[in-house]
């Protein structure tokens, strides 16, 4: 699904990743964790091509194609999805209108038919029920006004509703009480797919008791210094991100 | 560059050129009024760049090209020549004025109910002089400018709306202004009244229109006269062709408790500007008045909004918002002005503009003059550009950049454009700026900075 061949990320000039190396097998879930400004949201960035991120050295395979020069829509059109940290409040853009315009532009683009409102509208309301997002909330500007749980869920919905071949799900936690972080990761869970892969960046394990990595990776420093299952989550949450650190450094 | 000796000149032969074949000739008060603003004409300051009202805005455009005053009467226009024009779908009183003149063929006045007047002023000034006589110029009293006298020198015909006491109507009023494409460019001095007796209540909408890329200079008044209790809406979208040159003058005097709810709308023309004039004559109005501009290339739009508070305890709000693109220029001066003995004054007032290119230029002044202790007033700017977060958001979702500017701007003029009630017509603009939209955020070019 995604291979990063020594990847160089520069942002303002200042080096972020340094030869990062990861590969994503299909149906995947990969746990990416590690300490405050080791490269973890800049690696989700990139991904999805935001601006600001010079990519200096290495390759970024999604299926076999390169996603450098890609904008940011065309890697939506061909199946990526960016759950943000922090979703932005959109004044004046209705949730509804932004979610029919956001489906049908990639159905759009893949040469597929196009819902109409009606259609539309009897399929976002069933991905509401699933994250459990009052309706309500989908006549309402796009995240104005949303409770930090509120902006999540409505992340997690839209990735319900586009199907992604790839979701990067940036610090889905933060911000989150423990019931808004169960219901968010249920609808995480619910989208789970032999045919799916998804990245979770996160700095606690926390997240990784309700969705169950395959693997577990560890950025120090702008590189994947370590790999391994679920356990090396725990192993983490014990003993912090010190002893990796001091591994690294020795 | 004309000298303001050249400027006064073509002032001087407009007057000469139109005063023949005017109606009401044989009314002796409106002999008076015409000839006292065609005097006025000779005296009044010519507008000029160091004058602050039009620091930002030069009349060179108009002053500079000769426009016949418009004579024509259309009579033969049938409704064919407006189907063009894509107009809103309403289920309105409707008044078609073309050049300035009513045409009656084309207007949908039946079923008025009782204690309604509306339609030509040319027939009311034949029909109804006396009560004319009442309303003229009640509003404009002695704060003449030179246009708005060029305009009562030449009064030839607009639309007028009277309610009388009490009387709500049922259904919104549409006044079409549509400008036909002519062989010479002509200057439309049309005057407009809207009179609401007490207690009284309507929906008036004006829509600006031309057909073709028409040149023409459009030099509007419009008296309303609000008396107490009463409550109109007043939209007026001007979508004039790009080479026209749309000037409004609009006066509007509160008594008490009555309200105006306004909504300007300028996406057309070349040349635009509009004066509001709001005065307060007695306790508890309200005013809002609400606006929304777009300029691009080779457009110049300007607002200027006067709202003077001389009595105590009224209330008023302006919003304005443009959205620039282009090499668009956009002007907008904003005044309050609290009297000592106004207190328990509520205004604010605030400009917000959206500049989608490095070229466009807004000169924005929204000015607070307060001479009261005990009132609530605010009021502020702001000039930005779409934020890169949000535009960034939208892409993620498989929006293109064209697209996603384009929600983000609807998203800016969305607050304006809710403010109108009528549903469909609020629709209508909405398509209007969504149309306008995609060769604006053509213009910007189809990548980020």
């Amino acid at each position: 699904m995604l291979q990063i061949k020594n990847l160089h990320v520069t942002v303002d000039g200042k080096p972020i990743l340094k030869g990062l190396d990861l590969n994503i097998g299909t149906g995947e879930i990969h746990a990416i964790m590690g300490p405050n400004g080791s490269g973890k949201s800049t690696l989700a960035h990139v991904l999805s091509g935001r601006d600001g991120y010079e990519v200096t050295e290495g390759e970024i395979l999604f299926e076999g194609e390169e996603l450098q020069g890609m904008e940011p829509e065309e890697r939506a059109h061909k199946g990526l999805f960016l759950a943000m940290q922090y979703p932005v409040e959109l004044p004046g853009v209705n949730n509804m209108v932004f979610l029919k315009e956001s489906f049908n532009a990639i159905r759009r683009a893949r040469g597929e038919t196009e819902l109409d409102s009606v259609q539309f509208m009897k399929l976002i309301r069933e991905k509401a029920r699933m994250v459990k997002l009052d309706e309500k909330l989908l006549k309402r500007n796009v995240n104005a006004g949303f409770s930090g749980g509120e902006k999540k869920r409505n992340e997690i919905m839209q990735m319900a509703l586009l199907e992604p071949k790839l979701a990067i799900l940036d610090e889905t936690d933060s911000g989150l009480d423990i019931d808004a972080l169960r219901i968010v990761a249920e609808g995480v869970n619910a989208l789970r797919s032999k045919d799916r892969s998804i990245i979770m960046v996160t700095h606690y394990q926390r997240l990784l008791d309700y969705i169950q990595p395959d693997f577990v990776h560890v950025l120090v420093g702008g590189r994947i210094v370590k790999s391994g299952d679920k356990s090396l989550a725990l192993e983490l949450e014990e003993k912090g991100y010190g002893w990796i650190e001091d591994e690294v450094a020795a | 560059m004309n000298t303001a000796q050249e400027a006064r000149q073509w002032f001087t032969r407009t007057v000469q050129e139109g005063s023949d074949q005017l109606p009401g000739q044989t009314l002796e008060w409106l002999r008076n009024i015409r000839g006292s603003a065609g005097q006025a004409v000779e005296t009044l300051p010519v507008p000029f760049r160091m004058q602050e009202q039009w620091r930002y805005t030069s009349i060179a455009p108009l002053v500079s090209r000769h426009f016949t005053p418009s004579t024509h009467d259309f009579t033969g226009l049938q409704e064919i020549d407006l189907e063009d024009l894509q107009l809103p779908e309403m289920d309105a009183y409707r008044l078609v004025f073309a050049n300035g003149r009513f045409i009656p063929q084309l207007s949908g006045l039946s079923a008025l109910p009782e204690g309604v007047r509306m339609g030509s002023l040319r027939t009311a000034l034949s029909t109804d002089p006396e009560r004319l006589s009442a309303w003229f110029g009640q509003t404009v009293g002695q704060e003449q400018d030179i246009f708005t006298a060029l305009n009562t020198a030449l009064i030839n015909d607009g639309m007028l709306v009277y309610l009388e006491k009490g009387i709500r109507l049922d259904k919104p009023v549409h006044i079409i202004h549509v400008s036909l494409e002519l062989n010479e460019p002509v200057i439309v001095n049309a005057r407009n009244l809207i009179v609401m007796d007490e207690g009284s209540g309507a929906s008036v909408i004006e829509t600006f229109v031309s057909t073709g890329d028409s040149v023409y200079f459009n030099n509007q008044v419009t008296e309303i006269l609000l008396h107490a209790e009463s409550k109109l809406e007043h939209v007026r979208l001007q979508k004039e062709s790009r080479q026209a040159s749309h000037l409004s003058n609009v006066f509007i005097s509160q008594q008490q408790n009555s309200q105006y709810h306004g909504t300007a709308l300028a996406m057309g023309a070349a040349w635009g500007r509009t004066n509001y004039n709001v005065r307060f004559r007695q306790e508890g109005g309200v005013c809002n008045l609400h606006g929304l501009y777009t300029a691009g290339d080779q457009q110049l739009i300007d607002f200027h909004v006067d709202v003077q508070h001389a009595v105590p305890n009224c209330s008023s709000r302006e919003n304005f918002k443009g959205l620039l693109y282009g090499k668009g220029r956009a002007v907008f001066d904003g005044r309050i002005v609290v009297e000592k003995q106004a207190q328990k004054t509520d205004a604010h007032l605030s400009n917000s503009n959206l500049m989608l290119t490095r070229n466009a230029e807004v000169d924005t002044k929204p000015q607070l003059e307060i001479h009261a202790d005990d009132v609530k007033c605010s009021h502020g700017t702001t000039v930005g550009q779409l934020d890169a977060e949000h535009i960034f958001y939208l892409r993620s979702r498989g929006i293109d950049y064209a697209s996603a500017q384009k929600m983000l701007c609807l998203g800016f003029a969305e607050e304006i454009l809710d403010g109108i009630q009528q549903e469909s017509f609020r629709a209508y603009a909405s398509r209007g700026l969504q149309e306008l939209l995609s060769t604006a955020v053509h213009d910007t070019g189809s990548s980020g900075e």
